[in-house]
């Protein structure tokens, strides 16, 4: 019975796939969501490709699902990825009965599936990945996945036995995700810039988790992030298995190595999170036999995916899309310490609104004081607009984090706020935005390219 | 003037500590200090303003259990002679009677209220809320895993106007004892509620409190409190 209904969800969700196709409607979930509704259990029937990457993780997982899958493919290797859909149940069917033909047969040796981790429990007891990365874990959204113990745990519970785990070795609590099963670590060496003590506002792992005595950072980057040991019963971060090294930002370069050979990597980014992103997929591809003067040459032609970063010289200002996840505290945190590293003077908009909570509810905004504004507070930043739902929350985040109020301009209207700035020849100007506000940024985005072209006239 | 910090190594999500950073902040003469795993909670020993303790993780309501049961009447008789607190988030479930979640996970709490928390942990609770505090109005957000429900009577702390109270079947929110304040809202509490604030400062002794950048929070505070207020806005999230 199970496997006749598994037969009727597919063809159904097969003909939805056409009709959306001569629709124009692609990249949504809605044959993984028809084919879960008529078959609950879906998963466990389709087909899937002999080997299966997970990449789930709080943040860097969509970059590292790109990253892998355009490695791969400029190996030679046709990928089936969801890197146009969902990372939920829905999204993974969804991918999956696209990479089957009409009769069910699966068409790709190998999948990369970026997954959420909340959405492990739904997942894994039918999609079993011969590797499972987790690229980290934060603080996320408040109202989904509380605190990153639990989310931990959600993994811990439901990752299956057999599958190898490629863990962040200098994260402890990913470290700590199935402890029972097969597993190897990445991270990145000690470099200039590290620090021991916590500069940020979050810091989600104080005490050993062994013995609960406070633990000492012999490096840290950021957060938890960094090689922990506790003076109290002798715990430590995991060595490294595969390891960045020698990480060059002037020289855009860093060296990959682990016991069976190393080779030097030109960098796909100057943010510190790309370059682990980077070393996790090396890290992958490792595992898969690829040596690393061959990852090191398919990577060498990948490019961060340009959604989270981009900049365009616009008038006589250089005018920046940066993504900060909306209700990601820590998402946040590290856009405004990469931006505040910047050289030179800057304009910043804040509009990391969650719109989909302004028509019906309200965004929980608590987030806000887990973030770290205070890296805002600085002199060659030269204001800051605070706009859309939550622009009075962020006026007053921002004067509690020092940022002198002239400083501060308030306006709901984003476009109408985007016109106080003063556009001054040679800054940067920078738009924050999130996920929810993806497309609406694109408008600002627009605005503010015409401001700066009349500023420059 | 002191204001002692249970436990923020565990006990310091969704901003809360923020809410201590603020007092501080409004009022100079407030000193700060942190009570960490293991040790002997200052207020036990010398006088304490307020103590403090914010939403924890639940390895973090386990280790904090530990800490403070071996010393649990000691501390009811300190509540009972007026010893102030604030605990807000899911901290309130370590002073009830005990915690258990569907995935098996179970506390024994410090049974200083008569109540059990019930946690379902794939289904959060996400809400807005208003209420009182006498005539003050009061808003802040849920967000929790669970509920608390009363053997017997218990005194909330806030009485409910939209969202809900210690459970969705009542309108009492929170939890009260002598000068004990426990809630489930979380915001930071403090940060968006200033005329709450100010009330606990004055109840801590401060004259004429003000609070740090008073006008830009009042602004905010009217901003949402009308907004939360209006029967359009949806309460529960789905």
């Amino acid at each position: 019975m199970s496997k006749l209904r598994f037969a009727f969800a597919f063809l159904a969700a097969k003909l939805s796939v056409a009709a959306l196709k001569i629709t124009g409607h692609m990249g949504t979930n809605l044959p993984g969501k028809l084919a879960l509704k008529l078959c609950p259990d879906f998963l466990r029937y389709i087909r899937k490709p002999e080997r299966i990457i997970a990449v789930t993780g709080t943040n860097g997982k969509t970059t590292v699902s790109n990253l892998l899958c355009d490695l791969l493919e400029r190996d030679g290797k046709p990928v089936l990825s969801n890197r146009y859909g969902s990372n939920i149940a829905s999204g993974i069917a969804t991918t999956l009965i696209g990479g089957c033909d009409l009769l069910g047969r699966e068409k790709y040796g190998i999948a990369v599936l970026e997954i959420d981790e909340r959405s492990a429990p739904r997942i894994f007891p039918w999609v079993r990945p011969e590797l499972a990365v987790v690229t980290n874990l934060f603080r996320d959204s408040i109202m989904r996945n509380a605190h990153p113990a639990y989310i931990a745990d959600i993994l811990t519970r439901n990752l299956p036995a057999e599958t190898r785990l490629v863990l962040n070795a200098d994260d402890l609590i990913s470290c700590g995700v199935a402890p029972e099963n097969p597993r190897v670590y990445f991270g990145i060496e000690r470099m200039d810039s590290d620090v021991t003590d916590c500069v940020n506002l979050v810091n989600d792992i104080r005490i050993c988790p062994q013995c609960h005595s406070e633990l000492r950072y012999e490096y840290r980057r950021y957060h938890h992030i960094g090689r922990a040991v506790c003076d109290g019963c002798g715990f430590a971060s995991p060595a490294y298995d595969v390891a960045g090294a020698d990480v060059d930002f002037g020289a855009m370069t860093m060296r990959i190595r682990d016991a069976e050979g190393e080779a030097e990597y030109r960098l796909l980014s100057d943010s510190i999170f790309n370059v682990y992103n980077m070393v996790s997929a090396a890290a992958v591809l490792r595992q898969l036999g690829y040596d690393h003067a061959r990852i090191a040459e398919i990577m060498d032609g990948c490019a961060i995916v340009a959604t989270r970063h981009n900049e365009e010289k616009v008038g006589d200002v250089t005018l920046i899309m940066q993504m900060a996840k909306e209700k990601n505290a820590l998402a946040c945190s590290r856009a405004f310490d990469y931006v505040a590293g910047r050289e030179g003077t800057k304009e910043l908009v804040l509009m990391m609104n969650c719109l989909g909570d302004v028509k019906h509810w309200s965004e929980n905004v608590s987030w806000l004081y887990d973030c770290d504004f205070e890296f805002l507070d600085r002199p060659d930043i030269r204001c800051i607009v605070a706009t859309g739902a939550r622009a009075l929350d962020y006026r007053l985040r921002l004067l509690l984090a020092g940022v002198p109020e002239e400083k501060i301009i308030c306006i709901e209207d984003e476009l109408e706020a985007v016109t106080y700035l003063p556009f001054t020849p040679g800054d940067q100007v920078y738009l924050f935005y999130g996920t929810d506000s993806l497309v609406f940024a694109q408008k600002v985005r627009a605005r503010l390219a015409e401001l700066a072209k009349e500023a420059a006239k | 003037m002191t204001i002692e910090i249970l436990y923020p190594e565990v006990a310091n999500l969704y901003g809360d500590l923020m809410n201590m950073e603020y007092l501080r902040r409004s009022c100079p003469e407030i000193e700060l200090v942190n009570t960490a795993l293991g040790e002997e909670p200052r207020f036990l020993r010398e006088p304490v303003d307020l103590v403090y303790m914010g939403s924890v993780t639940e390895e973090g309501l386990t280790l904090a259990a530990e800490s403070l049961m071996p010393r649990r009447d000691e501390i009811a008789a300190r509540v009972d002679a007026g010893q102030r607190f604030l605990v807000t988030g899911n901290a309130l479930d370590l002073f009830g009677l005990d915690i258990t979640a569907d995935n098996g996970w179970s506390l024994r709490g410090l049974a200083l209220f008569p109540t059990h928390a019930r946690y379902t942990m794939m289904s959060r609770y996400n809400a807005l809320y208003v209420g009182k505090y006498g005539d003050i109005d009061i808003v802040g957000f849920k967000s929790q895993f669970g509920h608390s429900y009363a053997d017997g009577d218990v005194t909330p702390l806030f009485d409910t106007l939209r969202g809900c109270g210690l459970n969705e079947g009542v309108m009492g929110e929170g939890l009260r004892r002598e000068n004990f304040m426990a809630t489930y809202v979380t915001g930071p509490l403090l940060i968006l509620n200033p005329p709450f604030a100010k009330e606990l400062l004055a109840d801590m002794g401060v004259s004429e409190p003000s609070l740090a950048f008073e006008d830009a929070a009042m602004d905010l505070y009217r901003q949402r409190v009308a907004q939360f207020s209006d029967p359009g806005t949806g309460i529960v999230y789905h």
